[in-house]
């Protein structure tokens, strides 16, 4: 059987801009407080239009563990590594903190930790994964905007979005493929 | 054991009339500052001192690192051409080339020493868990082999038995072949990065090869000058000259070379890479652009060149001087400007603060002193050695 | 959100916030934990790892929560997916509870004053001392004065609010102070004119959902916020009127930047052409209503034509939505929301809204507003005294009283419709109203009040016009504040006693039912962390003292005095709280078991539950047992019975901005901004001005502003912005604050409360947080 494939699907029309998937992940992950150490962010889309005709979108992102990751490509000692699932992982013993990676990611998704002592990024909670519970930031939403699961498992609810609504990824030009998907 | 030492007593010597005083002092102090900001990185982590940014990881250091290995490889380049290919005017210089090669690139090696955070990590990791997709392995090989090709050679051009030109030219071919291939791949650590196209195609890895040399002619212009108060003996008119033209080429192929960057840029509007040449047109990083890269590293160098149609050796000095001087912010412009786009707009709650579109970066207080520690060590025992060494093969002959 | 960047800064490691940070991150053993096919992912120190079930107390919502506890320290708080009224959710504040305990800025151990008041002098004491103090306190006033009502005790709704009333009520004041009154009481009072009770929305399958002055995507309310994104059904439409382009706006499908106050004349040109168009529920306004024609006749002036120029939205819309709302009804939602503190017919304007609700049949089934359910829990029958010395509420015997706070400009029209203007009409006896409150104490009318004690309440911050609240202050002879952290209240006490956190201690049962019923408590998951107390604790320790001071019981009869210490020492306060909660769900065999394990509780699998008074013999709480669309105790009480437009009294000057409130969803109040956590959300509020207006002003972005009210002035940085009217300003509330024990936000930003006039709506009691004009000048 082929390996799993994990992604988060996004559907940030539902996306409240509430903040509680950042505040989940510090905790879960035992990221310090402090305003370059995150591993998850929710940007306030442009306010389109005038008064008072306005339109606005949050859009929520993360690490998008791209299967073509060009932070793994530019590692120089193999300390970001995918995992047969396709998960962008950092081996904090392995790096040397040579910050690589920082500047090839085009997510800006990495930040140097002071508790690894190595650069450090969304993991897709591989430790909750592996215990059969959700990530955190996924598992806290009110609305559900992400929806994390296997893409080879047709019968898991991101499989069926992917299959059923129209989605894009950030940054396509980049080639990176990401994992992460958003519904349109 | 001491038979052999003494033949090095013949290499020994104290040269009165060399000004290194003055600069053996001040390398001394620049050191003293470079260790109190070592101690600084140590007690408080890298975190604390240094200025770089989750947008901005690679800083001054970094701009640092590249100032001096790529000056290094230039001078290496030099050295080459006079062992390996016979260009002879640059002979007369090679234990100078040599000398200022290797103590430049242990100068280079002491910034990313501090800059990576666990540089010991990497003398293993190298050899254990090598990624060869990777340009850092072969950037830090190449560099490596350059410090051992250049430390052998140190020892064949400080013989005092007399140089094997033989193995010298051997060194020297290597010594350029590598130093070209490790600043190239230099340059395509920033090429291989997906996410700033600023860096990406074969500009980069071209201009810094070639400002490297310029800046390798620079330097010796410079400290022949400095050695000899400006006033630089008819015995080197010819290597001088050598030097200066070499220098002009240099320029020549660099102005090209920005210049379609530039219009490149400009004109294919990549965003990211159209924001970074601003930054340096017209942005925050105008003035360094403008004064020290424009004016110090080109038009200054080059006008000094035309007007002393590459005779005046004084002219040379300054040009050098000019030249080092611009160099420096060439090398940081590089390393920043191609940081400063965001790789996520600065909206609110994107975690990105940007002022007018760019994210900021300056240098930190403990990155100057690490800096300090860099040009600290280059001038303490660069001058350590004209004071203490014989270095003119003049005064062998 | 609302220019946090401004103050970003780089974080270096020293400052509070990441000591906080430091402190919290656990030992750094790292142990790498094997899982799948990689190395460390995280560095949970190894050890005895525990996964307890309770339910959050960040802010009123109660969401059930599932603790990961390593070795005994706080991990992670994680939703409980099982909880029906959470549905699975946690926000920033609710993860961000598991910072709470372990807070530097902390009460760790009673302090009491030694300095002047609000000087920052501590002194240390034991809890012994503190309730020793605390008696005798009691003891002398109640000497001195001749009365008991003279203390009076300020609390907020909380799991443990019950047993402050033990206290309340064996000292046998009448002058308590609820928070409902600065919340949610015009609210409750105007629903409950028409159907005798506040409902809950049923949003999860209502077709149509009108939506005005509620923001459910920063202001969360379970399971409202939940529902109206996640499980709203497919097609299902939002209208959203707000002055403030809010999330929630951003979610609408049509948002209306009302002209704020005038809402009602919106909704009574809905009422107008449903009724015109005869598009309402004949049979169900005949078989439940009362008052119909008389409904009829008050709404034939209130065209769309009318409300256009009152509200500012176009009357073909007006029409439109009206005919909408009728077409999906009963699945059609007028959404009730929660605060209502805004303006002074502000009972009126809801009374509005459920008479909308009424005329089509939106009550009470599916995809309609339905009565809340709950669970009937066993209560604890504890008879406390009949004090001799207990005087009534000063609020409700001061006479003439409410004319001086309420003021002429909103005085005037409000005796128009009916309103008395010479005291609060409908107060809850135990909520009081803060604002008449307050102003009977300082008038001293009709007696004086110099006890002042206050729970899981931060009145300086939050009762509007804090200059007011401090020179009350002054009056008291003695102040205890029972708290977590240095409130800005705490800090002008002489006695603060440490309270523990919600992760520390067993709370009681308490229903938190809508339409799906369910009881929620507490159980301890880390043992506490200092010298702290809850209020089971304290209430059984300050009562202990006061019984052995003889003259604190004088005024009853020895043998109720017997029974008192029988009754609820013995009997409640000296027992295991475990009891009293076991006790509470007696009834349900293995209900206690559940709670251990799931941290809630329903009898019936928490089933939604509709329909229970569509019964054409239900009595409803109404005078005539009947949904009032005209009602009769308004009548009697010389109130205008039906919602009669009340012109907005006052209107902004030249110059003048209405300043609105709100929230973000990343703050409760007054209580949490000082969290780390939070913290770096938002560093400090800032004042929304639309974009149009700040030009006019020379104001840009990030420029520091002078905020000027009638009653005082605050400087605040500028966000600059097309998400707010012209005509209004806003920034939220919960800085500006006084306290520098708050570390990490002392003095940031504004304090709204500073500026807020207190204006009052005298039918509930409730202050009106939307009738205070200012001036922006750039500084
Ligand atoms: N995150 C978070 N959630 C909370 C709380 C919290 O502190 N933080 N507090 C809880 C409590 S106790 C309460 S009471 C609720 C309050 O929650 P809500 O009842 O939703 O009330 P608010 O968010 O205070 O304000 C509602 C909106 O009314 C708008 N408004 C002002 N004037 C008018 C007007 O004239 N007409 C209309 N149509 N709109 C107007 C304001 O701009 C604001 O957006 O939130 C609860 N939930
Ligand atoms: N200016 C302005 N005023 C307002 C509002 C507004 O939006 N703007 N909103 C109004 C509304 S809707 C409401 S509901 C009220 C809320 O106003 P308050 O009821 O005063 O609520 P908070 O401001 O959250 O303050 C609660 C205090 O209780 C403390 N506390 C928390 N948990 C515990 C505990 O377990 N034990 C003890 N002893 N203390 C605890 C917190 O530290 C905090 O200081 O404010 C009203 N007033
Ligand atoms: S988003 Fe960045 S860090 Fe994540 S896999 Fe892609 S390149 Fe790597
Ligand atoms: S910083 Fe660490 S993870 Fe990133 S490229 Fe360097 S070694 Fe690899
Ligand atoms: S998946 Fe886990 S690590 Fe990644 S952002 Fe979500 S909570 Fe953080
Ligand atoms: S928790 Fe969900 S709704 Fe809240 S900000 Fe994150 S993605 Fe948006
Ligand atoms: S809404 Fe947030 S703060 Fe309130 S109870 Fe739920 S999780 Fe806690
Ligand atoms: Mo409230």
């Amino acid at each position: 059987m082929a390996d799993k494939q994990y992604a988060i699907v996004l559907d940030t029309k539902k996306c409240l801009n509430c903040k509680a998937c950042t505040v989940a992940c510090k905790f879960e992950n035992f990221v310090p407080v402090g305003d370059d150490t995150y591993r998850i962010w929710v940007t306030e889309m442009p306010l389109q239009g005038k008064f008072p005709r306005l339109h606005q979108e949050y859009q929520p992102s993360q690490c998008q563990h791209c299967e073509n990751a060009p932070c793994e490509k530019v590692c120089p000692t193999k300390a970001t590594f995918r995992t047969r699932e396709g998960v962008v992982l950092v081996d904090y013993k392995k790096c040397i903190l040579c910050k690589a990676c920082m500047a090839a990611c085009p997510y800006d998704a990495r930040f140097v930790s002071d508790l690894h002592e190595a650069v450090e990024k969304c993991t897709f909670c591989m430790h909750r994964v592996s215990e059969g519970r959700e990530p955190a930031c996924v598992e806290t939403c009110p609305t559900k905007v992400r929806v994390f699961g296997d893409m080879n498992d047709p019968a898991s609810d991101a499989a069926r979005l992917l299959s059923s609504r129209q989605h894009y990824q950030l940054k396509p030009e980049k080639n990176t493929r990401p994992r992460l998907f958003y519904l349109a | 054991m001491f038979q052999s030492l003494d033949k090095y007593r013949s290499m020994i010597r104290i040269n009165k009339d060399v000004p290194s005083m003055p600069f053996i002092i001040l390398g001394a102090i620049l050191l003293f500052l470079g260790f109190i900001g070592v101690v600084r990185v140590f007690w408080q982590g890298h975190e604390a001192v240094y200025g770089v940014t989750r947008q901005v990881p690679w800083g001054l250091l970094i701009a640092t690192y590249a100032y001096f290995v790529i000056t290094s490889t230039g001078l290496a380049f030099i050295g080459g051409l006079g062992h390996a290919f016979g260009v002879t005017v640059f002979a007369k210089m090679s234990r100078r080339i040599v000398l200022l090669a290797f103590i430049i690139l242990l100068a280079g090696f002491t910034q990313i020493g501090m800059e990576l955070g666990h540089p010991f990590r990497l003398l293993y990791l190298f050899i254990l868990s090598p990624n060869f997709s990777a340009p850092i392995v072969w950037m830090g090989l190449f560099y490596s082999i350059e410090l051992v090709i250049l430390a052998i050679e140190l020892y064949v051009v400080f013989n005092p038995s007399g140089t094997n030109h033989k193995v010298a030219a051997v060194l020297g071919f290597f010594a350029l072949l590598v130093g070209i291939v490790a600043t190239s791949n230099l340059g395509f650590v920033f090429g291989s990065l997906t996410a700033r196209p600023f860096y990406h195609g074969v500009y980069f890895p071209m201009y810094l090869v070639v400002s490297g040399i310029a800046g390798g002619a620079a330097l010796l212009m410079l400290i022949y000058n400095i050695i000899y108060k400006f006033n630089v003996p008819d015995f080197y008119s010819d290597a001088m000259a050598g030097l200066g033209k070499l220098m002009g080429i240099c320029l020549g192929v660099m102005i090209f070379l920005l210049s379609w960057k530039i219009v490149s840029s400009l004109y294919t509007q990549p965003q990211d890479s159209v924001e970074a040449v601003t930054t340096l047109l017209k942005g925050p990083l105008s003035s360094h652009f403008w004064i020290g890269e424009i004016l110090l590293a080109l038009c200054l160098p080059v006008a000094l060149l035309l007007i002393s149609r590459v005779k005046n050796l004084k002219a040379l000095g300054m040009a050098g001087l000019a030249f080092m001087i611009g160099m420096f912010f060439t090398r940081y412009d590089f390393i920043v400007a191609g940081q400063l786009p965001p790789m996520r707009a600065g909206l609110e709650g994107a975690g990105v603060e940007t002022i007018a579109g760019l994210v900021q970066y300056s240098p930190s207080v403990g990155e100057w002193m690490v800096f300090a520690l860099g040009l600290g060590l280059f001038l303490f025992l660069y001058f350590m050695s004209e004071r203490f060494l014989v270095l003119d093969e003049q005064t062998r002959q | 959100m609302i220019g946090n960047k401004m103050t970003r800064r780089k974080f270096l490691g020293i400052s509070a916030a990441s000591a906080a940070g430091v402190a919290f991150a656990p030992a750094l053993t790292r142990v790498v934990r094997a899982s799948e096919k990689t190395n460390d992912y995280s560095i949970l120190p190894k050890g005895k790892r525990e996964f307890i079930a309770s339910n959050c107390d960040m802010c009123v919502n109660k969401c059930g929560i599932i603790c990961e506890v390593v070795e005994g320290k706080l991990h992670k708080i994680n939703p409980n997916p099982k909880n029906i009224k959470s549905r699975g959710m946690l926000c920033a504040k609710g993860n961000a509870g598991a910072a709470l305990p372990y807070s530097p800025d902390r009460l760790k151990t009673p302090l009491l004053r030694t300095g002047k008041r609000g000087e920052g002098k501590w002194k240390e004491i034991s809890w012994d001392e503190a309730f020793k103090l605390v008696a005798k306190n009691l003891a002398d006033l109640k000497e001195k004065y001749q009365n008991r009502s003279c203390v009076a005790f300020a609390s907020t709704e909380g799991f443990q609010e019950e047993f402050y009333y033990y206290l309340v009520n064996s000292f046998g004041s009448m002058n308590t102070v609820r928070h409902t009154t600065l919340c949610l009481s015009s609210n409750i009072q105007g629903w409950s004119s028409v159907f005798g009770v506040f409902p809950d929305a049923d949003l999860q399958h209502a077709e149509y959902v009108i939506m005005l002055g509620s923001d459910r995507a920063q202001a969360l309310i379970t399971p409202d916020s939940v529902d109206f994104q996640r499980f709203k059904p497919k097609g299902q439409k939002l209208i959203v009127l707000d002055p403030r382009f809010t999330e929630t706006a951003a979610k609408a499908d049509r948002w209306y930047p009302v002209k704020p106050r005038t809402d009602q004349a919106f909704v009574l040109a809905l009422i107008n052409v449903i009724i015109s168009e005869n598009l309402y529920d004949h049979a169900f306004v005949e078989t439940y209503t009362y008052g119909f024609e008389e409904l009829k006749n008050l709404v034939v002036e209130y065209t769309p034509e009318w409300a256009q120029a009152k509200c500012e939205i176009p009357a073909d819309e007006i029409r439109q939505i009206a005919r909408e709302f009728a077409y999906h009804a009963p699945r059609s939602v007028i959404y009730p929301g929660r605060r209502s503190a805004f303006y002074p017919n502000e009972v009126y304007i809801r009374q509005t809204f459920a008479i909308l609700a009424a005329i089509c049949g939106c009550w009470d089934t599916i995809g309609a507003v339905v009565p809340k359910s709950s669970v009937k829990l066993n209560m604890h029958n504890v008879i406390f005294p009949f004090f001799m010395l207990s005087q009534p509420r000063v609020d409700k015997q001061a006479v003439g009283l409410v004319k001086d706070v309420v003021p002429d400009s909103v005085a005037c029209p409000m005796v128009g419709t009916g309103l008395p203007v010479d005291s609060c009409a409908f107060l809850s006896e135990k909520d009081g109203s803060w604002g008449s409150f307050r102003e009977a104490v300082l008038q001293d009318n009709p007696y004086p009040v110099r006890g002042f004690f206050c729970f899981k309440q931060n009145p300086v911050q939050s009762v509007p016009n804090v200059q007011k609240t401090l020179t009350m202050f002054e009056k008291m002879e003695f102040i205890c504040v029972i708290e977590q952290q240095m409130s800005d209240t705490a800090w002008y006490a002489d006695l603060v006693l440490p309270h523990s956190t919600y992760l520390e201690s067993w709370d009681p049962v308490h229903n938190l039912g809508g339409i799906e019923p369910i009881v929620e408590f507490r159980q301890p998951v880390i043992k506490p962390l200092f010298d702290t107390k809850t209020m089971f604790e304290i209430a059984g320790g300050i009562i202990h003292e006061m019984v052995k001071i003889p003259s604190l019981w004088d005024d009853i009869e020895p043998a109720d005095f017997e029974a008192f210490k029988k009754d609820i020492l013995e009997g409640v306060l000296d027992k295991p709280i475990v009891e009293y909660i076991q006790h509470q769900v007696l009834e349900y065999p293995g209900a206690f078991e559940e709670l251990l394990k799931e941290g809630f509780y329903t009898p019936d699998g928490g089933k939604a539950r509709y329909g229970s008074t569509r019964n054409p013999d239900f009595r409803f709480k109404t005078k005539t047992g009947k949904i009032e669309l005209f009602n009769e105790r308004y009548k009697e009480f010389g109130l205008f019975p039906l919602p009669k437009y009340c012109e907005p009294s006052a209107l902004p000057g030249p110059d003048q901005y209405r300043f609105l409130v709100g929230r973000t969803a990343w703050n409760t109040h007054t209580s949490t901004q000082n969290n780390p956590y939070l913290w770096e959300i938002q560093k400090e509020n800032t004042i929304w001005i639309n974009t149009a207006e700040a030009k006019k002003l020379g104001i840009s972005q990030g420029d520091e502003v002078r905020v000027k009210s009638k009653v005082s002035e605050q400087t605040i940085k500028a966000y600059v912005t097309e998400k707010i009217r012209p005509d209004c300003v806003f920034y939220v509330n919960g800085w500006g604050r006084q306290s520098p024990w708050m570390s990490q936000i002392y003095k940031r930003g504004a304090s709204e409360s500073e500026i807020l006039e207190d204006v009052l709506d005298t039918i509930s009691g409730s202050m009106c947080m939307h009738e205070t004009f200012v001036t922006i000048t750039k500084i």
